[in-house]
Order: structure tokens, then sequence, then C-alpha cells
């Protein structure tokens, strides 16, 4: 059984049918979204299941789209803070991606602008590498990017997709060693993005980012990891009901490889180790239970079959 | 850019000056500023990094009154004025108090003042002065060009005439020459440096 990640939009009536019958197929909702009357489930369903679910909502009026970067954490790393980069072209790359199923989280760093004194932090550092991927928005000159990008990808593990003004030959000349995707003509700019040209620009970014994504996700295929992402979310939920009451929008945010629990590390991370997931295995078994950098959270590392020899 | 007269941005990278020349004219015209520029220069060279804007203005004359931005409508000893811009509002209510004093202005809503018994003709309260652009035209420009330059250049030096402005911006402390590559860009645009 192969779980595809889709966006299945429709009216709140008699929602909840869909959601039983995505949880009865041994699919798993991500997220779940009320704007007024209507409802937004990104989630993973079996690929052979998707015609049932069309069938069944459709006196529902509901939609079943695909949606690539759901169950994605992407971090979008912008230069700064300022008027310059806020809010075009930052939050429109940020909320595109939202739109695709991804939890987008936007890394500003405290001293990215300019060209000698650009530079990154440990704790900017390790934010960054708690995601799954990092999409370095950068400026307009390619002196500047060849200059300051070795000091912003110092120590960073996650692909990063580059984007910037240069066109992406010369993007792709100019950084070295190579990063893992590139985005060219996509600088610093100070409209919104909302001509077709500027729109298909945003599609090229998805389209980049999805395929860095698919080769991260062909490379955890071939070690699988010891339980899926989606199940442990459901699982925590089931078992530490204080996540319910966390008042963030995605308490539980779902990675690739992990995911991140909206708790305070030092009163919960024990409650997460000790949790069984099934015939006596704990959660402390198959993952890594870890302290996040952003915030207090706990950050879940899920192990591969690998290290710990069991599929649960 | 339509109104203004000259406008060149020059830089080594020539995708770099397109992507400026952009940048620049979305931000004069969000700032409304394009309307007092008569000629613009910019000079940009991340290798060192410098960036260099030099402007010719276009003198405002024109002062803001009651008239311009409210109808007065006089009835039996009151005034009451419509307005029709708030932008104002404010700068226009202090200069009523200070001439009427407070118990003679009323405001019962967002664009309606009342002036009750107040000693003069409506004719002499539409042609009272409220505000001046040109007094904070050069704070608007500098904000501007701030947001033009490209971030992290913050030592900055702006120099102003009554209708020049010359802004320089860099990461890095300002060349002791640059005074003559300013001059050099006034003469680019045929203007005298000042």
């Amino acid at each position: 059984m192969t779980l595809v990640p889709v966006t299945y939009k429709g009216g709140i009536f008699q929602h909840d049918i869909v959601v039983d019958l995505i949880e009865d197929l041994g699919g798993y909702v991500v997220q779940k979204h009320v704007l007024a009357q209507e409802v937004v489930l990104q989630c993973f369903v079996p690929r052979e299941d998707i015609e049932l679910i069309r069938q069944i909502s459709r006196p529902l009026f509901g939609e079943v789209t695909d949606s690539p970067l759901v169950g994605t954490e992407i971090a979008v790393v912008s230069m700064s803070l300022e008027i310059h980069h806020l809010p075009h072209p930052s939050c429109d790359i940020a909320e595109y991606v939202r739109r695709l199923g991804a939890k987008s989280n936007m890394v500003s760093l405290a001293r990215g602008p300019g060209k000698r004194i650009a530079g990154l932090n440990d704790e900017e550092r390790d934010v960054i590498n708690e995601h799954d991927i990092a999409v370095y928005l950068l400026g307009n000159f390619e002196t500047c990017i060849e200059y300051k990008m070795p000091t912003l990808r110092r120590g960073i593990e996650v692909p990063i997709v580059l984007c910037g003004g240069p066109d992406i030959e010369t993007l792709k000349k100019i950084i070295d060693p190579p990063v893992d995707g590139y985005v060219g003509n996509v600088g610093r700019f100070m409209r919104r993005t909302k001509e077709a040209e500027e729109l298909g620009k945003l599609d090229e970014i998805i389209a980049e980012i999805t395929r860095v994504l698919e080769k991260k996700r062909d490379a955890i295929a071939k070690d699988p990891l010891s339980v899926a992402p989606a199940r442990l979310m459901g699982l925590i939920k089931e078992k530490i009901p204080e996540i319910l009451e966390v008042t963030s929008p995605t308490p539980l945010t779902v990675q690739m490889a992990g995911l991140r629990v909206k708790l305070p590390y030092d009163t919960f991370a024990e409650k997460v180790r000790k949790m069984e997931v099934e015939d006596g295995i704990t959660l402390g078994d198959i993952a890594e239970v870890l302290p996040s950098r952003m915030r207090d959270y706990i950050l879940v590392k899920i192990l591969p079959f690998s290290e710990t020899n069991t599929v649960v | 850019m339509l109104a203004v007269e000259y406008f060149e941005v020059e830089c080594p990278e020539p995708l770099g000056a397109e992507y400026y020349e952009q940048i620049t004219n979305d931000v004069l015209l969000d700032h409304n500023l394009l309307k007092v520029i008569n000629k613009l220069h910019i000079w940009i060279d991340p290798k060192v990094p410098v960036f260099i804007a030099v402007a010719t203005l276009k003198p405002i004359t024109s002062v803001i009154r009651v008239g311009d931005c409210a109808n007065v409508n006089p009835q039996e000893g009151k005034m009451t004025l419509v307005l029709s811009d708030e932008t104002y509002l404010a700068p226009m209510l202090k200069i009523f108090w200070d001439r009427f004093g407070k118990d003679k202005v009323d405001q019962p809503d967002r664009f309606t003042v009342i002036l009750t018994g107040v000693e003069a003709t409506p004719a002499e309260v539409e042609e009272i002065v409220i505000g001046n652009p040109s007094e904070s035209l050069h704070k608007d420009l500098i904000y501007a060009f701030r947001c033009i330059a490209p971030e992290g250049f913050r030592l900055r030096s702006e120099v102003f005439t009554k209708d020049k402005l010359t802004f320089v911006a860099s990461e890095n402390t300002l060349a002791e020459d640059i005074g003559t590559l300013v001059a050099s860009l006034y003469k680019k645009m045929g203007e005298v440096p000042p």
C-alpha cells in the first residue's frame, strides 16, 4: 500500500464521513483547517483508494487534488525582516508552498543582508537543520551571492534550493560546491506576485522543491523509517491528550522523517519517549527525542530500519 | 517611468540594473514620489559595494488649504466642514483649536467638523493653510531611497539642496573621493553638482 499526499477541499457539512473514510482506508489526516463553511484536509491516502474518496465525497461537493508537499516542513530563509524582503518576495513564496500542503516556516537571519557583513549564527543554523529543506531567497547581484553563499550555507545539512536574481546558468556557475536546486530570475522585488509571469516563477520554485524532495523521499525509501511520521502523529494524539490543548495551528508538525511536537521538552520528553507504539516497543526505541531549537518544543527524529531492525 | 524626464540605472551587471530599475519604479510609485523627481541617475557597483543615487527635484510650491480637502457649509451661527480627504485632518484640527479654541470645534464623526460661533467667514476658513508637503519631502525621499538601496548598506551620506539630492550608501566606509564619482554622475544627467 503506497500512501500519496493529497488535499481534500469540501463543505463542512458531513465532512466527518470523509475523515472516517480516510482513517478506515488506512490513511492519515495530517492537517485540518476549517475556514468558515469550508474544510481543507491535508492527508495521506492509499493510491488505489483516491477514486473511492472522490466517489463518496461527490455528493458533498468535495474535491481531491494532488499536493506533493503534504507532510513536509520547509524553511524559507529570508535575509532579514526589513521592508526590502517582506512581504515580497519572502511571504509570497512561503504562502505559495503552504497552498500545496507544506508547513512553511520563515527563518529570517539576524545578519543576513549585505555582502561582507552577511553571517549565519548557530541558532539559525540549527533551526534550518530541523527542516526537510531550506529555500534560500537571495538578492539580485551575482557578485554578492557568490561572496556570501559560502558563509550562509556553513553547517547546513538539509538540501538547499537557491533562488536569486541572476539566471539559472550563472547561479550554477558561481555556487561551489553545488546546492541541490536552483531557481533563477527570482531576486528581490518590491511588488506583489499576481501576474501570470510572476506566478509562473512561483510554480517553478514549487517544481524545484518537489524535485529535490522526491530525491530525498527516494533516499528514505531505500532504508525505510521504523514508523511512518503520520502514523506516529495519530498515536501521540491518542496517548498524550495534552497535545489537544495546544493552541498553535499545527500542534504536531509532520516532517518527512520526523515530527515536531509542540509541547515543552522538560515536562513531556520522558512521556513521549516512554509512549508505547506497538507490542511493547516504545517511541524511545525507534526514534530520537531531542529538544528543538525552536522555542522549547520536542523534535522526534525517526530512526531508519537499518538502525532499529523493527518496522511497526 | 512616465513623469520623470531622465532615469537611468547603471551597474556592471546588466541583469542587476534591470531589476533595480523595476524596484526603483515600484518604490517611488508606492510612495507617490514620481511627481517630485525630475531626473534620476542610480549607480550600483556590487564589487565595492556602493549605491549612489543622484536626482534633481521639481519645485513644490503648492500648500494645502482647508478648501482643498473639505467643503465648508455655512449655517446659522455655525459652519459644517465635510471632509473629502482626511490626510491633513489632524494638523487641521490642531490649527482650529489654536485659532478658535477647543470649545468651538466639534468633530461628531470621521468626516465632519463643526465650527460654532467662530469669528471668520467661510471664505477665510477655506483659505487657512493646514499642510506643506515640501516639509516632509526630504524625509520621504530618504526613506524611499533606503528601501531602494540594497539592504545592509548602512553607512549613508545624504546631501540635500533646494533642488538636488545625493544619496550614497555602502556597507564599508565611504571612499574619500566619492565626491568625484557623484560629480561625474551629475554630469551624465547634464546637471551641475551641488
